[in-house]
């Protein structure tokens, strides 16, 4: 099942002394407070945490949605904070993908056109084959020509999770991808999900705080008030659940 | 339900500007319209008033009928008769002739700006008068005259010196004796230019020998003035009439409600265009506004709020914003008409400056058009408003209303179209009492017609826009895929905002093909119809003195034929029940032969009788059951009859040059509604060099300031240049809804990128930069604006066919279309689509993502 040891050295994206502070004096929050953190390659991590524990936050920064105060984010070689507005869209379209809760689709588009849609503002064709081949494993390919609200919320969801790896980014960002469907189809898409990483190598970074949902992962990092404070590798429901409750959570 | 309506419009301070605005703008053009005709009449009820002070009754030649500029002269022996009724203190005959011009030192004649040109004798009494000498003395005898101060001021005069005047009866030389002013002597000259004789040589030189425009009198002080006036009434003989000075103030300031009343009239109906226009892009406006509000308006319901408490809060919203944008209209409609003072300017129409009366009336009107227009546009939207369920709030929406357009929009809409369609129709192709009923009939129903497009656009929309849009995906690749999904994914609003343009364009196109029918029709006719090589026209309003004919043929220039207009009523036994106002044109009917290819069809022009003929038009002819040789009486404005014989029926009339009747100037002469000008004079050449006659016409001409000498090609290319002037004015005031138009697009893509923040957050976040956001919404605006053009220009070609086709063919024979400027009216409609773009566009891109991406 885990990846190779080779690749498992390797880092897709890491942080280093990231810190994400909003105000200032007393009314200072430290939503990252001098986070380190390395993601591999083709690895499958959680982030997992309560509520204003920073998850999100982190999430938003690492992939270069949002930018941090002070320290470090690094995708590949790659230094986040030394981008422009305009590098860090392109460092999104051509390097990183994107799983969200809901509003996931263009719904003008079909379902193969936003699964390209980041190679076509791109300008690029893409890697075909590749797509095909993303495609079959979204088992969609007779529903790829219709639009979003053709499709069923599970549906939605492998769209997305589709598009995020047709470009082959370096890595993927997922933000409660499963918190708007039940839990069947919850499972569809972490399945779909973890044999992205099994089968095609990907790098996926989840926020999420459903422990069966972070179960589907390899490793577990857990996040209170802006800090990492504990991890778990190869995490079950049941000691996911374990650490949570002596984290007070 | 009222603070609720107050708060929710504070918290959206942009959508309260957006729907404001569009009615500021309509009730601005109404407040000015209005402020702009009322300064015109508060500053000619001012000159009325100040020059009827000093005296008590004016005495004049009655009207037969028409207006009373046009009151016939009277003899001057009347005032001896006058001066003797018991209780007149002082009585002094008076007149008036426009086009009197001095030549100043330098050689270089006085003009005003469209002002006369007035030639007036001295009164003894300057109180009776209101002539005051400000410098010198009053002109004694045949060779002497005065000047008014300020033209004496503005131009190389001396007093002592001589100098030319050019009168009625040709250019003459006097001594410049003195200067003077009309009005309080602190008053201007009100833009007249002034040269003054003694009364005898006044009456010699302006052709007015033994007669007067009118008689002036004071009666001594304390006298009965009712009783002074019988007895004057008593003492006069027929034909004439007495009027206190009040009345004469009174008619002097309402004389000019013959132009400042459509000037009105004309700018209150651009004002309702815009108004009309605003309509849609408000309630287009209210419609997306509560669609994106259906959270909050379901909350109200769930929370109890009744369907009517709804429905109150949502009228309530557009009250205040009618309200608001009413106030703010009347401030900016006195602006406004400053504006407008200095658009006619530029269009070479001076307006006389004057005060700014803001009048109840206007207030009033500027409430009610500003209220009324904005809580119509409210109606729809609010009743919708007031339907959302309790739960609609809990269930997903995205605010598009795409796929639900219901069965009755075709059947409205196809009644509307009809309803429409047979207004305008009517009001085209009917008989009509009155020319009010009519324009009303067409006005009406041209509305219906745009309300009916307005109905059934959604329902091509959006296969139209995507056919329209079809090249964009290929041009701009995802942007452009993107930019013709979104302008087709709502029908309904693509329509509603693309429908304010469609009106303005449509408006714009008629006004074009209307234009070039006409001068097509008229350069034409002009080649065909018009044999002389010059025409001469004079800069003044009163025309060109008649003697300058009499010298252009004593020069030997050739065939001059002189050509004028007078209103008249004409009667005839052959048709009894009929009696019709117009013109006659009066000419030489022994030359006009030589100048114009009349197309006699009956009769002969050499036939004729020039002391008796009458020349008809065939239409007329036909419609009056008229042949050669019945009889016709003319009736002139003096009340005076001219008893005239068909001589012959003729096809061609020519516009401004000849019309439809023509009499001889030689029996026209002889009736006191004869003056000293005409209106036009054409010159056939002898066949010679045409740098010969020229020379030679110009050597006459040099004595005629006035005089405006063209060619053929000339005189078709300023008369074009005119028409072109005055289209010109009518587009930039239908420019105005176009800018309506404009707001509607920003209103729409303001609103529907704020609906759509969570794509565009999406868009974002997985790579479109700022630049392709940007260019996704220009083009959606450009598809909008290309598709309300293309709907519009094809309406204004409809209805500017139907008007050319309606209009009669003296006018009108021909339809074409200006292909060029039609094309270049859907260019500019697309650029005022990338124009409305710019700040949607820029709120789009300064969107944040997080917060556009963020799920709770």
């Amino acid at each position: 099942m885990t990846a190779s040891p080779a690749q498992a050295l390797a880092t897709a994206a890491r942080a280093v002394a990231a810190s994400k502070i909003y105000g200032s004096g007393d009314t200072e929050v430290r939503a990252l407070d001098a986070i380190d953190v390395d993601f591999e390659q083709g690895r499958f991590t959680a982030i997992m945490g309560p509520s204003g524990s920073g998850k999100s936050t982190l999430m938003h920064c690492m992939a270069g949605l949002d930018t941090v105060t002070s320290g470090q984010v690094i995708i590949g070689d790659t230094d986040l904070t030394t981008l422009s507005e305009k590098d860090l869209t392109l460092l999104r379209r051509d390097n990183v993908g994107f799983v969200f809760q809901a509003y996931n689709l263009v719904p003008t588009l079909t379902a193969i056109e936003n699964i390209t849609l980041p190679m076509d503002l791109a300008g690029s064709a893409g890697d075909t084959a590749w797509i095909d081949e993303v495609v079959g494993a979204t088992g969609l390919t007779d529903r790829v020509k219709h639009r979003p609200n053709e499709l069923s919320g599970g549906q939605q969801q492998r769209v997305a999770v589709a598009r995020a790896l047709a470009g082959r980014p370096q890595i993927i960002f997922a933000d409660e991808p499963t918190g708007n469907v039940d839990s069947n189809t919850a499972g569809e898409i972490l399945g779909f999900m973890r044999s992205a990483v099994d089968q095609m190598g990907q790098t996926i970074v989840m926020v999420t705080h459903d422990p069966v949902a972070a179960s589907y992962a390899d490793r577990v990092v857990f996040l209170v008030d802006g800090k990492i404070v504990d991890e778990l590798a190869d995490p079950t429901p049941q000691t996911i659940r374990d650490h949570m409750t002596r984290l007070g959570a | 339900m009222l603070r609720l309506a107050l708060k929710s419009l504070l918290a959206h301070k942009i959508r309260f500007a957006l729907t404001a605005g569009t009615i500021v703008l309509g009730v601005t053009f109404v407040v000015a319209a209005f402020v702009t005709a009322d300064s015109l009449r508060s500053t000619f009820d001012e000159i009325g008033v100040d020059i009827n002070t000093g005296k008590d009754f004016t005495v004049r030649g009655a009207l037969g009928f028409g207006e009373i500029a046009n009151a016939p002269p009277i003899p001057d022996n009347l005032t001896a008769g006058i001066r003797a009724v018991e209780g007149v203190e002082v009585a002094e005959g008076r007149f008036f002739v426009d086009g009197v011009i001095p030549v100043d030192g330098s050689g270089e004649a006085v003009s005003t700006l469209g002002g006369p040109l007035a030639g007036v004798n001295w009164l003894e009494d300057e109180s009776l008068s209101q002539y005051f000498l400000i410098a010198g003395q009053w002109p004694q005898g045949s060779s002497q005259f005065a000047i008014g101060a300020e033209t004496f001021a503005d131009y190389d005069f001396e007093l002592g010196q001589d100098y030319q005047v050019v009168t009625p009866t040709g250019p003459r030389t006097f001594t410049l004796t003195g200067t003077m002013q009309f009005g309080f002597p602190e008053s201007a000259g009100a833009g007249v230019v002034f040269s003054v004789f003694d009364t005898a040589t006044a009456q010699e030189v302006l052709g007015y020998e033994g007669l007067f425009n009118e008689i002036d009198l004071r009666a001594v002080p304390g006298a009965d003035l009712e009783e002074v006036r019988s007895r004057i009434e008593a003492a006069l003989p027929a034909g004439t009439e007495v009027i206190s000075s009040e009345e004469a103030a009174e008619e002097f300031g309402d004389f000019f409600e013959f132009i400042i009343g459509p000037l009105q009239t004309i700018l209150l109906t651009f004002a309702f265009v815009v108004l009309f226009v605003s309509t849609f892009i408000i309630s287009n406006t209210f419609n997306i506004v509560l669609g994106q509000r259906v959270c909050e308006l379901s909350l109200l319901r769930a929370l109890g709020a009744t369907p009517r408490q709804v429905r109150r809060s949502v009228l309530i919203e557009s009250l205040v914003i009618g309200l608001a944008a009413s106030a703010a209209g009347i401030g900016l409609g006195m602006l406004g008409a400053l504006g407008l003072g200095a658009l006619f300017d530029a269009f070479g129409a001076s307006l006389p400056d004057g005060p700014m009366p803001l009048r109840p009336r206007t207030v009033a009107w500027a409430f009610a058009v500003g209220v009324g227009f904005t809580v119509i546009a409210s109606l729809v939207p609010a009743v919708k408003a007031s339907r959302v369920s309790p739960v609609a709030g809990l269930q997903e929406s995205n605010g598009d209303d795409g796929g639900h357009l219901r069965l009755w929009r075709p059947i409205v809409g196809a009644a509307l179209a009809a309803v429409g369609l047979v207004l305008t129709g009517r009001g085209l192709f009917a008989d009509f009492d009155s020319t009010t009923a009519q324009l009303l009939s067409l006005g009406v129903g041209a509305a219906v017609v745009f309300v009916a497009v307005a109905v059934l656009s959604p329902l091509i929309a959006g296969p139209v826009v995507s056919a329209l849009a079809g090249p964009l995906p290929r041009l701009l690749r995802t942007p452009g895929r993107l930019a013709r999904d979104n302008a087709a994914r709502s029908p309904r609003r693509t329509a509603a905002t693309a429908v304010a343009l469609t009106i303005g364009l449509a408006l714009v196109a008629m006004v074009l093909v209307v234009g070039q029918s006409l001068k097509d029709t008229f350069s034409d006719s002009l080649s065909s119809a018009l044999r002389a090589d010059y025409i001469i026209s004079a800069e003044t309003f009163s025309g060109v003195p008649k003697t300058l004919a009499e010298d252009l043929r004593g020069a030997g220039a050739g065939t001059v034929v002189g050509l004028d207009q007078d209103v008249v009523q004409i009667l005839s036994p052959v048709a009894p029940d009929r009696i019709e106002q117009t013109e006659v044109t009066v000419t030489d009917l022994a030359a006009i032969g030589e100048i114009a290819n009349l197309d006699v069809t009956e009769g002969s022009l050499s036939a004729i009788d020039p002391d008796s003929a009458l020349l008809v038009n065939h239409d007329r002819a036909a419609e009056w059951g008229l042949s050669v040789g019945d009889p016709v009486e003319l009736m002139l404005v003096s009340g005076e009859t001219l008893s005239v014989t068909v001589g012959a029926v003729f096809t061609e009339t020519q516009q401004p040059f000849w019309g439809e009747w023509l009499i001889d100037q030689s029996l026209h002469q002889q009736t006191v509604a004869a003056d000293a000008f005409e209106q036009w004079v054409a010159v056939k050449g002898t066949g010679a060099e045409p740098e010969t006659t020229q020379a030679l016409l110009e050597q006459v001409l040099s004595d005629y300031p006035q005089a405006n000498l063209e060619d053929r090609q000339q005189f078709q290319e300023s008369a074009e240049s005119n028409l072109n002037t005055v289209l010109a004015l009518v587009n930039v005031f239908l420019l105005f809804a176009l800018v309506v138009a404009l707001v509607g697009i920003v209103n729409t893509l303001t609103l529907s990128v704020f609906e759509r923040t969570h794509e565009i957050g999406l868009l974002r976040a997985v790579g479109m930069t700022r630049r392709q956001l940007r260019r996704v919404i220009r083009w959606e605006a450009a598809t909008i604006a290309l598709y309300g053009a293309i709907v519009g220009v094809a309406l204004g070609l409809a209805f500017g066919v139907a008007l050319s086709v309606a209009i009669p063919d003296e006018v009108i024979d021909r339809v074409s279309v200006p292909g060029v400027q039609m094309v270049g009216l859907v260019a500019v409609a697309v650029a005022f689509g990338l124009l409305a773009a710019i700040f949607p566009s820029y709120r789009a891109g300064r969107m944040n993502v997080l917060e556009a991406i963020a799920t709770d």
